[in-house]
């Protein structure tokens, strides 16, 4: 009777153990992506919206046929809001980097984020270009 | 004594193993959760938008390559490079991009290119294609169409001045897909004996470009034939090259 007793105690005590360790487990789960997740959401949408905007009418496609990296980086600066900062990247269809200067405004901020963009230039010659846009909300 | 204990101790082993395979089971719906949330509607249809967007400036770009001197089968050969390129970049899942030319006519290999001597001129080029992509617990099939269409239309009278010479009224109206477009050059020639030629000051040349695709041009020149041939050479604002011919008629 009396070890009955002390096994039912290591029982309750082997449960609250493993009770606990769920409840971390999920508590980690559940909280900690949720919210890099929806930074991630709102950079990934707004870098791709930018960037379609910009090539809406050819004109990234034509930046970047000129090598004007200057009028990239001052397009964008017009497009994303205050309180982001950026990166661009610029690879060929054979994935060689192209910029061969920073288009940047520094881009600083606790996560980064990136989104690829295809393009293909509306010049004679059809070039074909990966953009790799890396965002990060400044706090 | 050493029975209870063992028995304790399996006790324990089986309540870790149910622990174990309850988080395990936790851990699978996290990823699975967490794959959804990456392959989000939003990002997807973000994606296919501009692929949609790319295909529709390599049909641009193509069409006015081939306006300008290149191939018929430049189009097929960027459609090709852009869909293989394309292909290769999507790593998420499996990504498809197909492409058919129309061959209806008067399209051939995709490509319409009709100057003709009515006062109309067109170059086009039009292109199916069939989007299939597969990412995990996504499915999208979608087809679309791409039509890019430099349209010219020139009207042109004379009238007698004295003599051989005549004033010479010309009317272009440009439209890209059917919408009054933009041109990014724009010249006049007419027929002297066989021999084209360029208006300039010398002959009173006036331009009125209105804004809105329509452009007006007036010259004087000594033509001896009652045939007053104009041709009108345009390049819109995509780089895309037109041309029309018209037999003026006499006001």
């Amino acid at each position: 009777m009396l070890f009955n007793k002390k096994g039912q105690i290591r029982m309750i005590e082997a449960f609250l153990a493993v009770l606990v360790i769920l409840s971390a487990s999920v508590f980690s789960i559940t909280l900690s992506p949720t919210a890099s997740s929806d930074d991630e959401k709102l950079l990934a949408t707004l870098g791709m919206q930018v960037l379609m905007e910009l090539d809406n009418n050819g004109t990234l496609g034509k930046f970047i046929d000129e090598r004007n990296w200057t009028a990239v980086r001052e397009s964008l600066e017009i497009l994303l809001p205050v309180g982001v900062s950026y990166n661009v990247t610029v690879y060929d269809d054979a994935m060689s980097q192209i910029n061969d200067s920073t288009v940047s405004n520094g881009l600083k901020g606790q996560k980064i984020f990136s989104v690829e963009y295809l393009c293909a230039s509306q010049s004679s010659e059809v070039h074909f270009y990966l953009v790799r846009l890396q965002l990060a909300l400044v706090r | 004594m050493g029975r209870r204990n063992c028995s304790g101790q399996a006790l324990l082993v089986g309540v870790l193993l149910i622990a174990l395979i309850l988080l395990s089971v936790e851990l699978y719906v996290y990823e699975v959760g967490k794959a959804i949330g990456e392959a989000n509607p939003n990002s997807l249809s973000e994606f296919i938008f501009a692929v949609r967007l790319g295909s529709r400036h390599v049909v641009v770009g193509s069409l006015a390559n081939i306006s300008q001197g290149g191939a018929n089968q430049n189009l097929e050969t960027n459609l090709e490079r852009w869909s293989s390129f394309v292909g290769r970049q999507y790593q998420l899942g499996k990504y498809i991009l197909s492409f058919t030319a129309r061959e209806t006519p008067p399209y051939s290999s995709g490509i319409w290119i009709s100057w003709g001597t009515n006062g109309s001129g067109v170059s086009g080029a039009y292109a199916n294609f069939t989007l299939k992509l597969s990412d995990r617990g996504i499915e999208v099939n979608q087809t679309y169409a791409i039509n890019v269409t430099t349209t010219l239309l020139i009207q042109g009278s004379y009238r007698v001045i004295g003599g051989s010479n005549k004033q010479v009224n010309v009317t272009s109206n440009l439209l890209n897909e059917g919408t009054p477009a933009l041109a990014k050059n724009l010249t006049l020639y007419y027929n002297n004996s066989s021999v084209w030629l360029v208006p300039d000051s010398q002959n009173n040349y006036t331009f009125v470009d209105y804004g809105n695709g329509t452009y007006f041009m007036s010259f004087v020149a000594d033509i001896p034939s009652e045939n007053v041939e104009v041709s009108v050479h345009v390049s819109d604002q995509r780089g895309i090259n037109v041309q029309a011919n018209v037999t003026c008629t006499e006001t």
